[in-house]
């Protein structure tokens, strides 16, 4: 089965054509600029050379059209037709309380991500862009919905609701949602497999730590408690945003600085995190470098970002009463040896061991960086959420049809 | 109008500036047209400031400024505006000029274009009058300063058809972001009539002795949430524009109410015009703070 996996930005669109017998990538790229004249298109056909071309898309629809057209190409493509395509996954950012697992797209189920506009209003409407430029395009191929937000749908109200006036929960929804659930549903399944045990037995903390960064405790495979909240702002320190602050900044600045609330929400979106510290950026590479150098505001960011991740990993440890390991992913998780030290040499007291020479090991497979004694393990985990988006993808369309021929 | 991606602006002095960079800042191309070169120049390094001073205030990110500079593109001619699938003039209120670019507009664009314009008291009919289809002229009124001030007086001439109302509206509201009322033309069209009358009788309390400029400010900003009270309100449109405008309505509709307060009159010849002269009813610095 061939399943085209679809991550829709406002401007942007990234794909993957899977082939889920043995779940290996056919192609993958990119259309990035969409809606301006010189739109970017890269497109990597798996054991054929690159193809990168400059070309007016203007919208969704359009960068679709030219994808279908890459992948059916005689020299680029690596299909016979558009028809070979099974299904489409998609991921969509907010799934509000409506959807708690992934889900054939239906009329129902588009109009229920509209209604959801309200509440990811940047994010939602080019995910339902995507999805109406491939009924445009590839009609009558079954689409599948993925959400950033189902997998906490499991938390336990203790952990979603926020103490303030319940009548905001009833009426606006405002509650933790989290995001990143697709990662962390991911590594927390590839942990259990190289831990050897059973996920349904395990307390995990997984910390997904990248441009956005959120952690996640995983009792019995199920989420029961993540750090980002009703927004992707709240938790840990991140590359530009603050993460978790006293909520009375908010209208003490506002007041202070005589800010609207665009400029006091972009202060916290963008202007804040390791950017604001460091005053050198937000990338944990540069801040690393600098804090070598020398440079006292790099240092200072480093230990405020990994003492905040501390934090979170010893509060989730409290709140599942135990601690079987620690999963690093993402682009900070996966590749910045300094921030997992940090972390980890400062966990001594929960029974992680660090073992030094296996956290410098770098590699694409999921590892161990404690030693063999280490009481509670910390793991690297590289995440791949569009392959669990086709494997969602590819488990929905298989029932279908066995329900179809039944 | 959701197929609008390039916007022509005629005009860029403070208003067209700050339409210009609002528009770019909604990810469209737009295309500034200017007589002159230094002129251009000007308004350019004048919206490159203004995005500056929205960094220091963390409304944007430098690489945001960048992207919203770089959709600006100065335009010496009107000719270049061909490309465009909406113009909007904001020259100096002069009925003489304003007339003189609608008919080249209306030789330049597509016939499907809309022509607007942001006139706060002149005649969109009387504009439209020159043009070969008037049912596509139509008044765009927004408030300065634009990027911050989410409303549009969207004014129909006697000929405006419903079909390119419906079009602006669209624009004004899904493109935009900002909510557009819909005002039959007459002078002031709604906010200017208002809020001049305002203004003027804020200026008759001071006159008769009833209150300080100071107090009057602070009863109507505290009392009833007005941003600024009337006094900074004129200081920041400038008493030379509220003068025009009290001026212009007291012509059109012949009535007492408009007719300009005394005080405004000698301030204005006094060369006390409020923010940009540093000095009207109170003092400012060169940001426009108050001092």
């Amino acid at each position: 089965m061939i399943i085209l996996v679809m991550n829709a930005g406002s401007s942007s669109l990234k794909y993957q054509l899977y082939n889920m017998e043995e779940e290996s990538v056919l192609a993958q790229g990119r259309v990035e600029r969409i809606g301006m004249d010189a739109s970017i298109v890269v497109h990597e056909p798996t054991g054929k050379p690159e193809v990168n071309e400059v070309s007016e898309i203007l919208d969704h629809n359009t960068a679709v059209r030219r994808l279908i057209e890459l992948l059916t190409n005689k020299e680029h493509g690596v299909l016979m037709s558009m028809k070979e395509i099974d299904a489409v996954g998609h991921r969509v950012v907010h799934g509000g309380e409506s959807f708690k697992q992934s889900t054939l797209v239906t009329e129902d189920v588009k109009k229920e991500i509209r209604r959801l506009f309200d509440l990811a209003p940047l994010h939602n409407p080019p995910a339902m862009m995507g999805i109406t430029a491939v009924e445009n395009n590839l009609p009558n191929v079954p689409q599948i919905v993925v959400f950033d937000t189902a997998f906490h749908q499991s938390m336990p109200q203790e952990s979603f609701l926020y103490p303030i006036p319940m009548v905001l929960y009833r009426r606006h929804k405002i509650r933790r949602y989290g995001f990143h659930g697709t990662s962390h549903d991911y590594v927390s399944k590839q942990a259990a497999e190289t831990l050897g045990r059973p996920l349904e037995t395990l307390k995990l903390v997984t910390c997904h730590i990248g441009n956005g960064a959120s952690c996640a405790a995983i009792m019995n495979g199920r989420s029961f408690d993540t750090s980002m909240g009703l927004t992707p702002l709240e938790g840990l320190m991140m590359g530009t945003r603050s993460g978790d602050l006293d909520p009375a900044i908010v209208p003490f600045t506002m007041n202070k600085e005589e800010l609207t609330l665009n400029e006091v929400n972009s202060m916290l979106n963008k202007h804040s995190g390791l950017q604001a510290i460091s005053g050198i950026g937000s990338d944990m590479r540069e801040i690393v470098e600098a804090m070598d150098a020398g440079d006292k505001q790099a240092k200072l960011a480093f230990d405020m970002y990994t003492y905040r991740l501390r934090k979170y990993i010893g509060a989730y440890a409290a709140g599942m009463n135990g601690l079987d390991a620690v999963v690093f992913t993402a682009g900070v998780g996966e590749n910045s040896v300094a921030v997992r030290k940090a972390v980890c040499e400062n966990l001594s007291f929960l029974g992680i061991e660090l073992d030094a020479q296996r956290n410098e090991v770098r590699s694409k497979q999921p590892r161990f960086i404690t030693t063999d004694e280490s009481r509670v393990k910390a793991l690297v985990v590289p995440t791949n959420e569009e392959l669990l988006i086709a494997r969602d993808a590819y488990q929905i369309v298989k029932a279908e049809s066995a329900e179809i021929t039944e | 109008m959701t197929g609008v991606r390039k916007v022509g602006v005629v005009g860029a002095g403070t208003m067209g500036q700050s339409i210009c960079e609002m528009l770019a800042a909604n990810g469209l191309d737009v295309y500034m047209a200017e007589q002159g070169e230094d002129r251009l120049a000007h308004a350019m390094s004048m919206i490159e400031q203004s995005l500056d001073k929205q960094m220091e205030r963390w409304a944007l990110t430098s690489a945001e400024k960048k992207l919203i500079l770089g959709r600006i593109q100065p335009k010496s001619s009107l000719n270049e505006l061909q490309a465009c699938e909406l113009v909007i003039e904001t020259i100096t209120e002069d009925l003489d000029s304003k007339l003189a670019i609608f008919k080249e507009l209306d030789a330049v664009c597509l016939p499907d274009v809309i022509l607007a314009s942001n006139t706060s008291t002149l005649s969109l009919t009387e504009l439209a009058s020159v043009t070969s289809n008037p049912d596509r002229v139509i008044g765009m009124h927004f408030v300065y300063p634009v990027h911050k001030t989410n409303l549009v007086e969207i004014v129909r001439g006697l000929k405006t058809s419903d079909a390119v109302f419906e079009r602006t509206k669209q624009f004004v509201e899904t493109t935009i972001h900002k909510k557009g009322v819909m005002v039959f033309e007459s002078p002031g069209f709604v906010t200017t009539r208002l809020i001049c009358l305002f203004i003027n009788e804020a200026l008759h309390v001071l006159e008769e002795g009833v209150a300080s400029a100071e107090d009057i400010d602070s009863a109507m900003r505290i009392g009833y949430a007005f941003q600024h009270g009337p006094f900074e309100m004129a200081d920041r449109f400038g008493l030379d524009a509220v003068l025009a405008a009290l001026d212009r309505m007291f012509r059109d509709y012949g009535e007492l109410k408009y007719r300009p307060s005394f005080i405004l009159k000698k301030m204005v010849r006094g060369g006390q015009l409020g923010v940009k002269s540093g000095r009207g009813f109170f003092e400012y610095d060169k940001e426009g703070g108050r001092v």
